[in-house]
């Protein structure tokens, strides 16, 4: 066997060359994430996840939810706006500044030197740090995901393919557990035109007493039981739930910095 | 053309030994390529981040992700006096600002902090304490070296944000402006002040 030697080193540099390129260089870049800072506060990023949000990644796992949803927000720009906080001594002076200058969607640069001229002339000014981009638009994060986003998900649910939004945020802009039950319940009923197949199977109907259960899910009438019948959630359904909630990929980190909304 | 025809055939091995061999490669394919390979490492050098993993798009440098880290506005000054407190001040003071029995005054609760004015505050870093001084009913009789002199003037003021509005304590905000004003007042080599002295100060 003459080109034995040559197969062996083909070889050894097909396997050697990718497992550097996909295991270990990524293990380099980021095998060494751990829990960051929110930017200009002492909370740390991501909390973890405690009960039923634990376990509810298993139920979003075996229940192929990734194959229709993303959890990845991307962003394709960043912007800066300059906001005036008081007026200064001088407000005259100021407003006439004011006319001459653009405010919003500047470059760091630039908005660094508005807010120089602004300062100089007796103002305060604040620099908001505005990312945007397509998704961003669409309402699905506040920021592009990063790694620390992932930290506690094993195995990470990316998804490549936008059936239904994506859920990287989904915490945020659904905070109400109920919502989602019946959302997975009776997909239609919470969103008219939804494509989502029904997870009727996460739920189950028991005989309704003299009064209702507690667990029990108000459902609309098109979509209710059979008379005498209530539609109570199982674990399964109020795990997954606590997953969906626990999905709250709004803190500003380094990675990704952004000027959060003042806090009233 | 047959001279082409003649050229572009290989030449019969009129020497048996054998040598370089006339390569087809046109040589403008390979500057072309040089040229691309010349283009993708500019393109990666301004785009690529030198795989820094903190460092994606849209930034295209770690130089401009620290630009565009917010540093303004009263959240960044208080983040920042925390870390300047927590290596200058906290050691004796303590992260949580309760103080250590035998060490330092509690800073949480501190009428010291806590007052109106921030004149007397301002001035305990600037020139320490030599003496005894009482807070919140309780005698500590024991020095502090001027702690804050050697602070630039943001960082002292963000670090005064800081203990006067953490642990509980809800005083104003001072400024680099003020410390400035305050430290003008005072000499090149302040002496310590008793805690007598201090008192008499106005807040």
């Amino acid at each position: 066997m003459k080109t034995g030697l040559p197969v062996i080193f083909a070889v050894v540099l097909g396997l050697g060359g990718s497992t550097v390129g996909f295991v270990l260089a990524p293990a380099v870049q980021l095998g060494s994430v751990k829990q960051t800072t929110v930017l200009n506060s002492t909370d740390l990023y991501p909390p973890q996840r405690i009960g039923d949000a634990t376990l509810g990644l298993q139920v979003y796992r075996a229940n192929g939810c990734a194959a229709c949803h993303t959890q990845q927000v991307r962003q394709e720009g960043v912007a800066c706006d300059v906001g005036l906080t008081g007026p200064g001594k001088n407000p005259q002076a100021l407003s006439n500044l004011l006319s001459t200058l653009t405010l919003t969607h500047l470059t760091k640069e630039a908005a660094d030197t508005v807010a120089d001229q602004l300062t100089a002339a007796g103002g305060k000014v604040e620099t908001h740090i505005v990312p945007a981009g397509a998704d961003l638009d669409r309402g699905w994060g506040v920021r592009h995901s990063v790694a620390e986003d992932y930290l506690y998900d094993y195995p990470v649910q990316l998804g490549n393919l936008r059936a239904g939004p994506d859920l990287a945020n989904i915490g945020v802009r659904s905070p109400d557990a109920n919502w989602h039950l019946l959302h997975l319940y009776a997909p239609t009923s919470a969103v008219s035109n939804s494509k989502m197949p029904s997870f009727k199977y996460l739920f189950h109907l028991q005989k309704a007493g003299s009064t209702p259960s507690p667990e029990a899910l108000n459902v609309p009438s098109s979509f209710a039981a059979p008379a005498g019948y209530e539609v109570v959630p199982s674990p399964e359904a109020r795990q997954l739930v606590a997953y969906l909630l626990s999905l709250r990929a709004n803190q500003p980190v380094y990675d990704a910095p952004f000027t959060p909304p003042a806090k009233p | 053309m047959s001279d082409e025809i003649k050229s572009s055939l290989p030449t019969p091995p009129a020497d048996p030994q054998p040598g370089a061999v006339q390569s087809n490669l046109p040589i403008w394919i390979v500057v072309l390529t040089l040229i691309l390979v010349f283009i993708g490492g500019l393109y990666f050098d301004q785009h690529g981040g030198w795989f820094k993993a903190q460092v994606y798009g849209p930034y295209a440098s770690a130089d401009q992700l620290e630009l565009y880290q917010p540093k303004s506005g009263a959240a960044a000054a208080l983040a920042h006096g925390k870390v300047v407190y927590e290596q200058v001040c906290g050691l004796c003071h303590g992260v949580d600002g309760l103080g250590k029995p035998g060490q330092a005054p509690p800073l949480a609760g501190s009428e010291w902090v806590t007052s109106a004015g921030f004149n007397r505050l301002a001035h305990i870093p600037l020139v320490g304490v030599n003496g005894g001084i009482k807070v919140q009913g309780k005698d500590w009789n024991m020095a502090m070296a001027a702690m804050g002199a050697a602070l630039p003037d943001a960082d002292l003021a963000s670090v005064l944000t800081y203990i006067r509005s953490s642990w509980g304590n809800k005083a104003s905000e001072v400024t680099g402006d003020d410390i400035h004003r305050i430290r003008g007042t005072l000499g090149t080599h302040p002496a310590p002040m008793s805690g007598d002295q201090m008192s008499a100060m106005p807040e």
